[in-house]
């Protein structure tokens, strides 16, 4: 990856040039082969028990250690510069040096966060958060206004000083309605205490809503590209694969069987999630939510999924990231449901319902 | 010499734009990266952080900024707000419910200083399916016509999976931050 972006940075690549560029990246790429085989089989004779010697385990503990020691060099960097008795005049390149380092840390995680835990992602983003209102504060305190004279010269109407980013937590909270009356897609809405039955014929077509239902049971067969839920409470929910995404928010004391390439819940309490799902679920302000292995079956079900790229089992029902828990221990948002709690199987496929066509 | 000038130069020399694309969770804004950037789609998960992706685009270079919508890591968004040439907001056409609270989003992004020189393309995403609101519509409740007059900004459908649109909306931010920043000196 690194080596594609410079490759795309090179300006004007002409054929000639392509050829050497080739050959090179080849070469570095030969070397960094040959490096990384090399530490392995060191790695391997230091740990003869290759079985705690879990990649990715590795891979992020030497991301730490290389987070760490730039952390480390950035902030000493900042000390210095803010001693006061040392009135440099290189102090205006040196914070610049130390604004480009943070970048460059930032491009670091970005490049890593792919493997890395949620928890050390979280993590590094707030030290690099912190850092940069490090610098924001050196920069004000110790380079000369002149600089912002020039700023507020070159923005329209601006009222504000160099004052700090204003942190606008929802001051238009009471967002007004939205005064344009747009169409509701399709769905179940308002309902209580019924069997809600859907089927999709195969178009892999359209989105489907969910909500305000109250003590329901909703059945759907076939797939579609999107599913969104909203305010279910005590319902029971039965779905084959959705192409796209899940949205879910707000519900409580629900049952869901659900697969999708991607599922985010929200405000979830006290609801059992048996997922298939391509991605790692998320979860942001849930509690008492807990997560089994999808069990649905339907005729043709085994078509469906394989036809929405679902009919592997990713076991990422459980690799579920709680975007509000920020240690490494395990989130109390979330766990997995118990075996011998768990449903044997759902299947919908001739069962008799209340039809509702829509 | 100005700093606005030198900035120029450099920009100029390098013809690198950073670009900023943020919009709620789940509307499609990691999927569109790497849409456009020809890589695989199949496995994507929620963005926990942010992605940088550095792609070539016609005889520009692209720093394109790709972070989280969720709810919890918002309040980052404003980390990546400096030296922002061209700010992309991805709007999932078909999540009608939730478009007031992505009006409010944008509305305060908009109010944001360090953004107020930034070209803004709006992408009304997922337009493949069924039922999705189209541009227009959403530029009604988005209410985009009552913007302020000195921000260029456009909107474009589009579908991140069918590739249909992205094009349309990246060519036009493209030119318009060239204009701005290459042409004036
Ligand atoms: N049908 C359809 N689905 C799309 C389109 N674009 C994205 N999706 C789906 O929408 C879901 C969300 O896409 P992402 O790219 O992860 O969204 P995001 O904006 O990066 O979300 P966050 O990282 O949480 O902020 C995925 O399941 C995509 O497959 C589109 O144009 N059409
Ligand atoms: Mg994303």
């Amino acid at each position: 990856m690194e080596e594609e972006q410079y490759q795309t940075k090179q300006t004007p690549i002409t054929n000639e040039t392509l050829d050497s560029i080739t050959q090179s990246k080849h070469e570095a790429m030969l070397s960094r082969l040959s490096n990384l085989h090399q530490s392995r089989l060191l790695q391997q004779s230091l740990t003869r028990n290759s079985s705690d010697s879990n990649s990715s385990f590795e891979s992020t503990k030497s991301f730490l250690t290389n987070f760490s020691e730039s952390k480390t060099s950035i902030e000493s960097q900042l000390h210095l510069c803010r001693n006061p008795d040392s009135s440099k005049p290189t102090l205006k390149s040196d914070l610049n040096n130390i604004s480009t380092s943070i970048t460059d840390l930032e491009r670091f995680v970005a490049e890593n966060s792919y493997f890395l835990p949620s928890y050390e992602v979280r993590a590094s983003l707030k030290t690099i958060s912190d850092l940069k209102e490090t610098l924001e504060i050196a920069n004000s305190e110790l380079l000369p206004k002149k600089k912002f004279s020039f700023k507020n010269k070159s923005v329209v109407k601006k009222e504000m000083s160099n004052a700090e980013p204003v942190v606008r937590v929802c001051d238009s909270v009471v967002a007004e309605k939205h005064s344009v009356q747009v169409r509701d897609s399709l769905g179940f809405r308002n309902e209580e205490g019924v069997v809600l039955v859907k089927h999709f014929g195969g178009a892999k077509e359209g989105d489907f809503t969910l909500s305000d239902l109250n003590g329901c049971e909703v059945r759907i067969t076939g797939c579609f590209r999107a599913l969104y839920i909203h305010r279910l409470k005590d319902c029971r929910v039965f779905v084959g694969p959705v192409l796209g995404s899940i949205l879910i928010e707000e519900v409580e004391g629900c049952l869901f069987v659900l697969a999708s390439h991607q599922i985010r819940i929200h405000h979830a309490k006290g609801t059992d999630f048996y997922l298939r799902v391509r991605s790692r679920p998320i979860v942001e302000d849930c509690n008492g939510v807990r997560f089994a292995p999808y069990v649905l079956d339907y005729e043709g079900i085994e078509r469906d999924l394989k036809e929405s790229s679902l009919d592997e089992e990713t076991g990422n029902w459980e690799n579920v990231d709680d975007f509000k828990w920020l240690r490494a221990v395990q989130s109390p948002n979330w766990s997995i449901l118990p075996e011998e709690e768990r449903v044997s199987g759902v299947n919908i496929s001739s069962s008799e319902a209340l039809s509702i066509d829509c | 010499m100005g700093l606005l000038s030198i900035i120029r130069k450099i920009k100029k020399k390098e013809k690198e734009m950073r670009i900023l694309m943020v919009g709620l969770d789940n509307s499609g804004k990691t999927t569109i990266v790497l849409r456009i950037n020809g890589e695989d789609t199949s496995v994507i998960s929620p963005t926990l952080g942010f992605n940088i992706k550095t792609i070539s685009y016609q005889k520009y270079t692209l720093n394109i900024w790709d972070v989280g919508g969720q709810r919890t890591i918002r309040s980052y968004w404003r980390n990546y707000f400096e030296q922002t040439d061209g700010l992309i907001w991805v709007v999932d056409s078909s999540d009608v419910r939730r478009l007031d609270d992505c009006k409010m989003e944008l509305d305060n992004l908009l109010k944001e200083e360090r953004l107020s020189g930034a070209s803004l393309l709006i992408l009304a995403n997922k337009q493949d399916i069924q039922g999705a609101l189209t541009p227009k519509e959403i530029a009604e409740v988005l209410n985009l016509d009552s913007m302020d007059r000195t921000r260029h900004w456009k909107i474009v459908g589009c579908s991140a999976y069918t590739g249909d649109g992205l094009l349309d909306g990246f060519d036009w931010l493209v030119q318009d931050i060239a204009s701005r920043i290459y042409v004036l000196d």
